[in-house]
Formats: structure tokens, sequence, C-alpha cells
């Protein structure tokens, strides 16, 4: 008994769409626009979608704020945040909800978990997630835990028909360190920006475009 | 997924026995009620799986977990509990990282049985990175790595030689089965396992041609590796073993106690020893699949199944 369902499209997006289940690693320099690039694949295709937020570099309510103004929504029944910075703080009414650290990747796992789960149980039929960024996550702590971390995630999106979108500005971290945390993705989008022009490319899914695509934010 | 063998830990008796009914009809479990009940567990039984509440009698769900994480570093653990996750207190186990599921959702011991299984067959809470096509590649490694294929004489002779040959501390040959790797001959010190996550080569499998660490501390991926300082492992060179059908089964590798570098032409001699000891890998296993093929035929008689005899001649 299988149900045949579409995947995930992205308007304004040169990028196809993508089956549900898929995993993406979005690379970047920070400052080059991935952090918008992010915040619009996490625009919801329609009511019955989810979207849901770790943020390690910018505060869950600015999350918000930037979501809303990147075209997305506040309903908290639907839009979830694990704030992952230092000083980041819990509202429950917003549905955004503190881990404390980066470090503590045990929390922000549960914490996501819990998300995860209560925006499916509050009507969600599948769920965005994003990632902005993982290089507090790989910065500031020893690298085993992240391998955990990141399969543990990308392996509840996966089996949930779930998207998951996870930023890193390649610059933060060694080559070797990327490419090994890369093995946990189903694919690649690269963003760079050169001569007043954003374009980004795809790798590893099939049926996308190959080479470079002019993006307008 | 069916069969597996699940811990579940759950102070209350009532509780427990309700969650052990949800996975009895597809699993084995094994129930206790306390952290070091569950530890015993664990040293006696090869459990896949464990489903932990987060409030125990002499401590916490995360308390076991970290100790897991020292004895059985991959299994995987699911905190199924009443607790909400803000009064978890993750901050001192930050490392270890754990499935979650609050016991409160609708229809939560029937979602437990589905992560239980997912969790397993995805290896999500392994720490290294994982193959593409991991599970083909433990098969591959199945038809090298039977008992009677010992070549460990083979490569005694092919390690000492390397190490020699090169000038280093250790040569080794090594097997990445699924949680450990296993020395099969260790020229220069005498490691015979080592857990896969603390192992350099479960990297090396993920290259095409080799691995080359000249400075182990000036990596991220290995610098906080402690396992690797007691070792005394501070350079290290790996070339992936590779099967004719293309599964990477483990690697042969040198390593220094000191950083080092390693020319072109020592890295080209390294892929010689590596293309010889697969070739011994690759001769054994046609040796075995012949006697195999040999030992039934020999016995073929009237007594021969039909279905077997419909894929011979």
């Amino acid at each position: 008994m299988s149900v045949q369902r579409s995947g995930y499209s992205f308007e304004r997006l040169p990028i196809a769409e993508v089956e549900s289940g898929t995993n993406l690693l979005v690379t970047g320099p920070a400052l080059g626009g991935i952090r918008t690039l992010l915040l619009r694949m996490l625009l919801r295709g329609n009511d019955r979608e989810g979207a849901l937020f770790i943020t390690a570099d910018t505060g869950g309510s600015t999350t918000l704020e930037d979501y809303a103004a990147a075209g997305g929504d506040y309903d908290p029944t639907r839009i979830g945040v694990v704030d992952c910075t230092e000083d980041g703080t819990g509202d429950p009414d917003r549905n955004i909800h503190a881990v404390g650290s980066p470090n503590d990747l045990t929390g922000v796992g549960i914490e996501f978990s819990s998300v995860y789960e209560a925006l499916h149980a509050n009507g969600a039929d599948r769920v965005r997630t994003g990632v902005y960024t993982l290089s507090p996550f790989v910065v500031y702590g020893s690298v085993k835990p992240v391998y955990r971390f990141l399969h543990t995630l990308t392996g509840r999106i996966r089996t949930a028909d779930g998207l998951g979108v996870c930023a890193i500005d390649p610059n933060t971290v060694e080559t070797e360190t990327l490419s090994s945390l890369a093995q946990a993705f189903d694919g690649r989008v690269e963003l760079r920006a050169a001569d007043g022009e954003t374009a980004l490319r795809m790798q590893g899914l099939p049926d996308q475009p190959d080479s470079w695509q002019t993006v307008e934010f | 997924m069916a069969d597996l063998t699940i811990a579940c830990v759950d102070g209350d008796p009532a509780a427990r026995s309700e969650t052990r009914e949800a996975l009895v009809d597809d699993h084995d479990v094994v129930s206790c009620g306390s952290v070091s009940e569950a530890a015993d567990l664990v040293r006696t039984e090869d459990i896949d799986c464990v489903v932990t509440e987060y409030s125990l009698p002499d401590g916490s769900g995360l308390d076991l977990t970290r100790l897991l994480r020292d004895r059985s570093p991959d299994t995987p653990v699911v905190l199924f509990t009443d607790v909400s996750p803000d009064r978890i207190d993750s901050a001192r186990y930050q490392d270890v990282v754990v499935e979650y599921l609050p016991k409160d959702m609708p229809e939560a011991r029937k979602l437990l049985g589905r992560l239980v299984e997912n969790v397993v067959a995805q290896r999500t809470q392994v720490a290294y990175p994982l193959p593409p096509e991991e599970d083909d590649r433990l098969a591959a490694l199945a038809q090298y790595d039977r008992p009677g294929m010992e070549a460990a004489e083979t490569f005694d002779r092919l390690t000492t030689l390397a190490r020699a040959h090169f000038g280093v501390d250790v040569a080794f040959v090594g097997l990445v089965d699924a949680h450990e790797e296993r020395f099969l001959a260790c020229a220069g010190e005498d490691w015979e396992t080592l857990d896969r996550e603390d192992t350099m080569c479960t990297h090396t499998i993920l290259e095409d041609d080799m691995m080359v660490v000249e400075d182990v501390n000036a990596d991220p991926r290995f610098a906080d590796n402690d396992r690797l300082a007691e070792l005394d492992i501070a350079a290290y060179a790996g070339i992936p073993l590779r099967t004719p059908r293309g599964a990477t089964i483990g690697a042969f590798c040198l390593t220094n106690g000191e950083p080092r570098s390693f020319t072109e032409a020592e890295l080209t001699d390294l892929q010689l020893f590596a293309d010889e000891a697969m070739e011994q890998f690759e001769l054994r296993r046609r040796l075995e699949e012949s006697e195999e093929g040999d030992g039934p035929a020999a016995e073929s008689g009237p007594g021969q199944g039909a279905a077997d005899g419909g894929e011979r001649e």
C-alpha cells in the first residue's frame, strides 16, 4: 500500500522538484545569499506543509521575521523553531524552543524530534526542515557527535517524507570535514556570487539543471 | 524489518509492559527497570536498539546512553518518555545524541515500532560518515571474510615487508565491518579491533584512491580522537581494498608515531601492496567458492533436491 505523492517544489528558484525524503546541503559564502536561499526553500507549498528551523547563527525571533520577509507566514501550528544560539530564549506562543548552546547536540536532537512530531500531530502532513547554519555545530565541538546528529536528523526527515535543507559556509570548515559531512546528504546546492550576479548549481540529484543558474533575490 | 532484539528500560512496570506489548509481535524484547540492570543486559545480550524512559530509579536515560556510547557506541537509543524536552538535562550529555519520542503522542507506541526499525535500518546514531551503499558493502565483505579463509600468514608477510619498506611504525590490513575494524595483520603492533567511530579507515573507504593524513593532530576529523593518540597514530596513509565488483571492504595502511609526509613514489608502492592484498582476498574467495561448488556436486546423487537441481546443468 503506497500512496504516490508529489515531491517538493521551489517557487522563484531555478531548482526542479525534488523527491520527498530528500536532504540537501546548501553551500556558499554566508554573506552571499545562502540565508535567503534557505528561507525561500522552506516556503510552504500548501497549507498542509509545515516548516521547522534549527538556527545556530541567528535567534528564533529574527528567523521568523526574516522568513516572513522572504514570503513566509507565522502560523505556529505549522511553523516551529529550535533556537540553538547561546542566548536564545524560548517562546511557546510562537513555537520557539531554546536549547542554550550549539554544543548541546543531544538537546538539539531532542527538541527537533519533539517539534517535528508536534507539527505532524497538529495536522501537517509533511515538513520542510532548515538548518542555518551547520558551522557552529562543527566549529565549536568534536566532529563525531555531529555525524551522529546529522544521521539522526536526515534519517528522520527521510522516513517522514520530509525535506531537509542544511546550510554551511565552506570557508568556516576544513575541506575534508565538509566532504565527510556532505556524505549524509542526497545532493548539494552550491551558491556563488560573482560579478554582481548570484547563481546556483545543483549536484548529485537526478533531473536537475547541471549548469549555473542565475538567482534573483 | 523484523526480529530485532530491543531492550526496553522503564522503571514503571505497567508502562514497561505496555511498551513491550507494542514491540513484541515483531521483535524480541528484553526489559528491565534501571540503568544498572540495562547495563548488565547490554553486556550479556546482543541488543539492536535501546528504548528507555528518561527518569529511571538510579539515573536517567542519558546516563544509560553515555554508558552505551562507551561500550557499544553504534547502538541506537530512543528516549521514550513523558518528560518534555525543557525538563531534560541534556547539557551534561551534549555529545551522546538520541532519538526522542513523547509517550503522550497519539498512537505513540505504534510510532515507536516504526522509529526503532528505521533507526536500526538506517544506522542513524553512528558517529562516522557512512558509505552510500553500506548494506551492499557489508554483504560483499561477508564473502571475503569467512573463518575458512584464514590468510593471516600471507598478510603478516605483506605488512612486515611494507613496514620495512616504508620505514614506518606500523603497517596493517584492516577490514571495516558493521561496527568495528578488525586487523587481519598488523606489523609493529598487536591491534586486533577498534570501534569503527575511532578508526581512520572508516574515512578511507569513502575515498576513490587513498587517504593520506600527514599530521593527525592538524586534521579536524581526527584531532580530538583520543583513541588515535593512545595508539600513537600521528600520521596515516591508507589505500581502500576494493573488490572486482567495486565494494570497499577495508584498507591497507601505514601509520607513524610522528607526523610524516609520503612521496608520490611511496604512495605508488603502497598501492601495489594494496593490490597484492586484494588479490589474495579475491583468490581465497574464489577458492572457497569453487570448494563450496564442488562440495554439494560431489555429494549430489538421487537425494539432491529438485529445487537445487534446477540451477544446475
